[in-house]
């Protein structure tokens, strides 16, 4: 008999083949029955808890196995039939000790309302309609908030699918309120509701359940013989749409599209077709590209990174770039690039090394199946989508990619770009400097070191849940633990915002230190690998350090938890004086720095901030 | 015909976890763990799904056996 890993990677490997209803179903059921160990790896475990006032097996089934092709181990909790209040207020339920990392709460609008709501409709006044409306949204925003307040879960509940009957006929939206006017009322005082739950958030089921036709979500034998709510293939739909909050959340978002030029960005050669030669324009044939183009500018201006990867000679790819007046995405826009004629598989790896990401976080996009083929063999951890032939549907198959999703859009996502291109220049700066010292000089850093506080937490969240490389500990925390991590008296969360002449790059490094009498732990330090290399983590760290000898504390320990990409934070606590106590098996190596003998200075080039 | 066999079996085995060589028409709901309620739900939609057929109240809870599925089944065609 094969190990249980093996076997499991055996039905994973049938389905990802054919991931139907059936196959993801089946394969549900006979993971089930083989028992696994957790991973160590706290980013590869997934707890799920599903509950709602329907049948919801099915709609579980297929998000659990679908979470396991994309490599995570899972436990999934499905609520009993129409038991999400039980669920969810008593605090001992089965739900809550399942310790969910997200909750899936789906609620059928027409549960929550009188059977006879919707036949006695066309004679209910104005202000009946209103009053169960809202009666509908408090009961299910007040389920959300329950979660919310009684687990530190992600909670993402649906709104309601408007539907496409209504008894007024083409009258509908004549009537005030007609029955769809009713319910996309119900869904924009659901949506205002919840804004400021920054852990609950809104599945726009209509908004999907439109795109896959309203009138194929159901299947009415399943729905009337077991309260199944939706059809076996739009579970599956559903279940890839709920993935994106589970990628989200644990950091799997894509963070960068690497893009090909020749019929990629535009359509033709430019080495053969020439500058005036290749299609890009206004009109047909060209808008086409430009459109395509645009619908990238629209991803970069929310703070997804762009990079050019080509097989071309730069100077004909410059002029296009810098000149041709229907060219959408200039040089401005682009993290880095490689235009040459090595392989772009070498060329993806510089890529990744120079922008300070993994290849896990980027996208290649090129109209070539060979290039398509080659980087995926090269690098599987690259997400390499099929791309069409027909360039009529290339915006629309980057609109599909669904990849690049964050639960929170910062200053910092808003600005990205311009922090790339700032990082540019200082690139250029830092060639044309003598030595290291004299191009950090030359920089006029200023570090910024304060507490968190309400308007900085998403952003510390964020940071906790993604930086993976300059990262002691790879400790992840939501963001109500922050918050209490924030709010006790025995801990501190720290955040550095790093500005130079070349621009501001936001707040980049968090620190958390838990606080004894005669000592200080630093439970977590991590920084954006955006920032490497300026002595940043020095001046964040001798804050640190000072506010302990402030505090009249011994000792400051720290530790360091090795994963396959945290060494570039490696030899952060030996560089930095302090001496190593004990190493484990698993290779935690524990730090510490004798404050009677030792100290952290900042750097000189550094001006170090206190708020 | 072959081929519709082939695919009834198919759905069987994966739906109430068994290898093509355990597909014995005694076996029996109820008697059969994996054949609960949901996987009997389940069972009875991807057969009407796959060949487009539509199963009575008293057929889907008179199946019984495989050997009654197969025979109902013959009876739609």
């Amino acid at each position: 008999m094969s190990s249980p890993e093996a076997e499991i990677d055996e039905l994973l490997k049938a389905v990802r083949a054919s991931p139907t209803y059936l196959n993801l179903w089946s394969t549900y059921k006979r993971i089930k029955g083989i028992s696994l160990e957790r991973p160590k790896d706290q980013q590869k475990l997934l707890r799920l808890a599903v509950i709602g006032s329907s049948t919801l097996e099915p709609l579980a089934a297929c998000i659990d196995v679908m979470a396991r092709l994309e490599g995570f181990h899972v436990e999934t909790f499905v609520g009993g039939f129409n038991t999400y209040r039980q669920e969810a207020l008593a605090t001992t339920s089965d739900m809550y000790k399942s310790r969910p990392d997200i909750v899936i709460l789906c609620v059928d609008l027409w549960s929550m309302l009188d059977q006879k709501f919707v036949p006695s409709f066309v004679k209910l006044g104005p202000a009946d309609r209103d009053a169960s409306g809202r009666r509908a949204v408090e009961e299910i925003v007040s389920i959300a908030k329950t979660l919310v307040g009684n687990c530190s879960a992600m909670v993402v509940t649906n709104n309601f699918v408007v539907p496409v009957y209504t008894p007024f006929g083409v009258v509908d939206n004549k009537q005030m309120p007609g029955l769809r006017r009713f319910v996309t009322d119900s869904n924009e005082a659901l949506e205002d509701a919840l804004r400021s739950e920054s852990r609950a958030f809104i599945f726009d089921l209509d908004s999907v359940a439109g795109d896959f036709g309203k009138s194929h979500i159901t299947n009415w034998n399943t729905y009337y013989r077991g309260s199944v709510p939706f059809s076996e293939d739009f579970t599956v739909v559903l279940a890839s749409e709920y993935m994106r909050y589970v990628r989200s959340l644990k950091g799997r978002s894509k963070k960068c599209i690497v893009l090909d030029l020749d019929n990629t960005l535009w359509g033709g050669v430019v080495g053969e077709d020439g500058y005036e030669g290749i299609k890009l324009a206004n009109t047909y044939p060209g808008i086409e590209y430009v459109d395509f183009q645009r619908a990238l500018l629209g991803l970069y201006n929310r703070g997804v990174i762009l990079a050019l990867n080509s097989k071309n000679n730069p100077d004909d790819v410059q002029r296009v770039i810098r000149e041709h007046p229907y060219q959408v995405l200039r040089e401005e826009h682009f993290a880095a690039v490689r235009i040459n004629w090595q392989s772009k598989t070498q060329n993806i790896k510089e890529l990744a090394e120079e922008i300070g990401i993994g290849l896990d976080s980027m996208v290649f996009i090129d109209d070539n199946p060979h290039e398509r083929e080659l980087m995926r063999q090269a690098f599987p951890e690259v997400l390499v989508p099929e791309w069409p032939k027909n360039p009529h549907l290339y915006r629309q198959s980057l609109e599909q990619l669904k990849v690049f999703d964050v639960l929170s859009l910062t200053k910092e996502d808003l600005e990205r770009g311009a922090m790339y291109a700032g990082r540019r220049k200082r690139a250029q700066s830092e060639a044309s400097a003598a030595s290291l010292e004299d191009f950090l000089r030359t920089l006029e850093l200023k570090i910024h070191v304060s507490f968190a506080d309400d308007f900085t937490t998403p952003r510390v969240v964020q940071l906790i849940g993604k930086t993976n490389q300059f990262n002691v500990t790879t400790r992840r925390y939501t963001d109500a633990e922050v918050v209490k991590l924030r709010d006790s008296a025995d801990s501190s969360v720290y955040c550095m915002q790093v500005t130079d002449k070349f621009g501001d790059e936001g707040l980049v490094g968090v620190a958390i230190v838990r606080k004894k009498a005669k000592e200080w732990l630093i439970d977590s330090f991590l920084m954006s690998c955006r920032v490497i290399g300026r002595s940043a983590e020095t001046a964040f760290l001798a804050r640190i350090v000072a506010d302990a000898k402030k505090a009249k504390v011994g000792r400051v320990l720290g530790e360091f938890i090795p994963t396959k990409k945290n060494p570039p934070a490696q030899d952060f606590y030996e560089r930095h004086g302090f001496k190593k106590m004990g190493q484990t098996e698993q290779g935690v190596v524990s730090w510490v720095l004798d404050l009677s003998k030792q100290t952290v200075k900042v750097p000189e080039w550094i001006r170090l901030i206190e708020g | 015909m072959a081929g519709r066999e082939e695919k009834l079996n198919e759905i069987i085995s994966k739906i109430l976890l068994l290898r093509a060589d355990q597909l014995d028409d005694s076996i029996r709901r109820k008697d059969y763990e994996p054949w609960d309620s949901m996987a009997h739900l389940v069972l009875i939609s991807e057969v009407e799904n796959e060949f487009g057929v539509f199963f009575t109240d008293d057929e889907v809870v008179e199946i019984w056996t495989l050997a009654d599925l197969r025979r109902v089944l013959a009876t739609k065609f």
